[in-house]
């Protein structure tokens, strides 16, 4: 096996972090899992990619409108498809529901918007896809760069949550009710946790987008993709997000050299089922304790 | 009486007119056709509604399950000549038994873990197909799959008509049967309140398990007609959106409804016809289908029939049970369980919530902890009644350790528990609620439960006169045909005494029970709680109401930030200086109030 399946597998992997961080970043306060969310990394690849390729705006300017719109779309999804049900019944049968409808209406809308046919998007200056061949391997400088800044995005998504306001997003996770007399307000974090985690999402289509292409196929794909990462890392946990990303992104590259690219899926399936029959709670969580 | 009524007719009509059916349409019609394929998707519908409206799971790969009853026997009779019926039932285990495999690990975990396996299952599963094309055909799927036959007589569209009404009926039929069984009531209790499907001693794997078998080997059934309905199988008829149609089918018609998987369906069957035109469109309006429904009618068309037909005719009180209860019974004596904890020790992250708690409650006897907020009384019936794990010490119970047994096992040990809020089911009656206590003592297996076979109908109904004798017991009668979420407060508290009583409790912890009652209802519970003593059971009772203590307890034990304060007798206890330091404060003692 040479090396650049291994090295295809981190660039890959690191995507999936960044999507099972996404997930993280808002199931830690409203302990909701979205199932909109690889939609929301599609939209952002899919604005994105007109806002460059087509209306010609700048790389940033463009990069912090893509986020701001998407975010902003998970605001309007936690209005109405999250908070009206979880003010109902805290258990899971409504919004898992809820927001797979909601992934559902922004997979159609987006795909009568923009058709079917993939966008190709340049990456940033300076930056490219050509391979640059460096010890046999063709991986590009873009890809490269990547994978250091996925490492640094976690890194400070971890630095946020050591701070006042991310201590304030735990406690609402550990408890509602608690943290509500402390006078944190558990609503506004839900409404703001959406709003972030939507617009990490779109981060992560916009990184996406040049590797992936931005096309409406991205998001049922990096949904499970990114649920295998958080679920393999244990969820809620950044960096155990971040190394089962390598581990599920070098696992499906390798099974699928070695099998057959048809096996991808069938490959991760597999290892997301053993780890959680083996540790139910991830590979770097440890077991919550029931409170009654 | 018309309500009484009602519901028959409508089953009546709803059999005769599909029994009906093939004397007005063509052998070969598209009528029948659509009729055959609606009844279909209704037998994968009753098996989706039971796992998701019934157990909370919801399914998002229900494609699959049917997929694999199709693929069975599409592949067993055209390339290995099995006969339809031996092939059908592969297709049920081997729909059961993969799902199980793969969802196997989601049952520990929360709900949502099992809704994206079973996503992540359906897809991997259509990848498969095309994959395995030496087995499967690929992307040309499996040709000319011969229609069922019987004493050497091939089904025609009639005959498959209705072989297929008939195993719709015995479906829902079977599956009703279970609803308004003890099973049924563990799922909902897994579904709506999990702390009390532990506490009545029903382990919530177990419990999601079995719904999801009988969903998945029904769906395998469903694939099993499918696949000779349409004669050929491929795997473009197993996308994802099948999937989201199974489920907005369930939606559509009423999530944990007994029609709504039918309704459902049979008004998909018009809409689609309806909107011919918006082909293109048709997954963005799933999509907001499913959104608006979820948001606006949560118990879908039936939910919404159900309630306009009460405004209609509103509901006469009922006096059946009430009338059945008016009576008062003997009630066995109880034969207590001893409690003997020693060094327990339990540590929250930095928190050291008990250190060292010694307890022992003889059988027969009351005792009550005490202390002030935070000083560990929860923790200590928590570690008691198994739903936290101790780091250190012992838990005797009837003089048998009981440390490291789950909740379930220890409650079907005899040891019964109310919880701080009450927990009860609040979409199940009181009765249902007081039932599903006896989870445990009912021998009658899911089996005998669907067929309704006399022995489990005759256990049924001798349970159900306990259930009302032990609601007349604790004084809430009257109260047996409401549903638990519109019953006051302080009545909860008592349904839940009762519930844990009926599950046969020989050792009962209360965990608060006098909070939030009024004067009168304080003296109810106090004149219960002696009662129940006096019957035998062993009591250990959690409260903040001293009076109540002083007046039920004959031992009390004070717990202050993790440890035991003192123990003894009431009076003794409340009289010693720690103690009124502890509770009171240092002013209060000072200023010389009474305990």
């Amino acid at each position: 096996m040479d090396i650049d399946v291994f090295a295809h597998g981190i660039v890959a992997g690191s995507l999936y972090a960044l999507v099972a961080v996404s997930f993280n970043i808002l199931y830690r306060p409203t302990n909701v899992f979205n199932f909109a969310q690889g939609e929301l990394v599609m939209l952002g690849a899919m604005i994105f990619a007109s806002l460059t390729s087509l209306a010609g705006m700048p790389w940033f300017v463009a990069f912090a409108a893509t986020l701001l719109a998407v975010g902003c779309i998970g605001l309007v999804e936690e209005r109405i498809a999250v908070a009206p049900i979880l003010a109902r019944s805290q258990t899971g049968t409504g919004w898992v529901i809820t927001t797979l409808a909601t992934s559902l209406i922004i997979s159609n809308l987006v795909g009568r918007f923009w058709g079917p046919d993939p966008i190709l998007v340049k990456p940033p200056a300076l930056l490219s896809m050509d391979s640059l061949d460096i010890a046999s391997s063709r991986i590009s400088s873009y890809e490269i760069a990547l994978v250091l800044l996925t490492v640094v995005l976690v890194a400070i998504v971890e630095r946020v949550y050591r701070t006042l306001k991310g201590k304030a997003v735990m406690a609402v996770a550990e408890d509602r009710e608690a943290a509500l007399l402390r006078g944190i307000d558990p609503g506004s974090l839900g409404r703001w946790s959406f709003f972030l985690g939507a617009a990490f999402a779109a981060m992560t289509g916009v990184l996406a987008a040049p590797i992936l292409y931005a096309s409406t196929s991205l998001g049922p794909d990096l949904l499970l993709k990114g649920f295998a990462a958080a679920a393999v890392g244990s969820i809620g946990n950044n960096r155990g997000a971040l190394i089962a990303g390598y581990v599920i992104g070098v696992t499906e590259a390798v099974g699928a050299s070695l099998l057959s690219p048809g096996y991808q899926e069938a490959v991760i399936f597999m290892v997301v089922l053993a780890v959680l029959l083996l540790k139910p709670e991830g590979l770097f969580g440890s077991p919550n304790a029931r409170t009654v | 009486m018309l309500r009484a009524v009602v519901p028959y007719v409508a089953q009546a009509a709803a059999l005769g007119a599909a029994l009906a059916l093939p004397a007005f349409v063509g052998a070969n019609s598209y009528a029948l056709f659509v009729a055959t394929q609606l009844g279909i998707y209704v037998i994968a519908a009753i098996g989706l509604n039971l796992l998701a409206g019934y157990a909370g799971q919801v399914s998002l790969g229900h494609a699959a399950f049917v997929a694999i009853g199709a693929y069975s026997v599409a592949l067993l009779t055209v390339d290995h000549h099995w006969p339809f019926w031996a092939a059908a039932v592969v297709g049920m285990v081997l729909a059961a038994g993969l799902g199980v495999l793969a969802a196997l690990p989601a049952f520990r975990l929360n709900t949502w873990y099992f809704a994206f396996i079973t996503l992540a299952f359906a897809l991997v599963f259509e990848k498969m197909i095309v994959e395995w094309r030496w087995l499967t055909k690929g992307f040309a799927g499996v040709v000319g799959v011969p229609p069922p036959s019987a004493f050497g007589h091939e089904f025609g569209p009639r005959p498959l008509y209705y072989t297929v009404v008939a195993v719709t009926v015995v479906a829902f039929i079977l599956v009703r049967n279970i609803v308004h069984s003890r099973f049924g009531r563990a799922f909902v209790a897994v579904r709506d309140v999990e702390p009390a499907a532990l506490a009545i001693g029903a382990s919530p794997q177990r419990t999601k398990l079995t719904a999801f078998v009988i969903s998945a080997a029904l769906a395998g059934v469903a694939g099993a007609f499918f696949a000779v309905q349409k004669t050929v199988v491929t795997p473009d008829d197993f996308t994802a959106d099948f999937s989201i149609f199974f489920l907005l089918t369930v939606v559509l018609g009423g999530l944990g409804t007994p029609w709504g998987p039918i309704i459902g369906a049979l008004v998909f069957f018009l809409i689609p016809e309806l909107l011919a035109g918006l082909q293109s469109w048709r997954m963005l309006i799933y999509g907001g289908l499913l959104l608006g429904l979820m948001l606006f009618a949560p118990h879908g068309l039936y939910g919404a029939l159900r309630q306009a037909w009460r405004r209609f005719a509103p509901a006469p009180p009922k006096a059946g049970a009430a009338a059945d209860a008016s009576e008062a019974r003997e009630h066995p004596p109880i034969a207590g369980l001893a409690l003997d904890i020693s060094g327990l020790r339990k540590q929250f992250g930095g928190v050291l919530a008990l250190d060292g708690v010694d307890l022992s409650v003889p059988a027969g006897s009351c005792c009550a902890i005490v202390g002030p907020n935070g000083s560990g009384k929860t923790t200590l019936l928590n570690l008691a009644s198994g739903y936290y794990v101790p780091d250190a010490g012992s838990v005797k119970i009837g003089g048998v350790e009981a440390l490291g047994s789950s909740a379930q096992k220890i409650a079907a040990r005899g040891v019964g528990r109310t919880f701080q809020t009450p927990r009860l089911i609040a979409d199940l009656t009181a009765l249902d609620n007081v039932m599903l206590g006896a989870y445990t003592r009912e021998r009658a297996g899911l089996l005998a439960t669907a067929l309704r076979l006399p022995s489990a109908r005759a256990e049924a109904r001798r349970l159900r006169q306990e259930a009302l004798g032990f609601l007349h017991f604790v004084g809430v009668a009257d109260r047996a045909d409401v549903e638990a979420g519109e019953i006051p407060h302080g009545q909860q508290r008592l349904i839940e005494i009762a519930r844990a009583m009926m599950g046969g409790a020989r050792l009962i912890l209360l965990d608060e029970p006098a909070a939030g009652l009024s004067m009168s209802e304080l003296e109810r519970l106090e004149r219960l709680i002696m009662r129940i003593c006096g019957l035998g059971a062993t009591i250990v009772i959690v409260e903040h109401h001293l009076d109540l203590v002083a007046n039920v307890a004959s031992d009390v034990t004070v717990l202050d930030r993790g440890t035991v304060l003192a123990a003894g007798k009431p009076a003794m206890v409340f009289n010693d200086e720690r103690v009124m330091r502890a509770y009171m404060g240092e002013r209060a003692l000072k200023a010389g109030v009474p305990a």
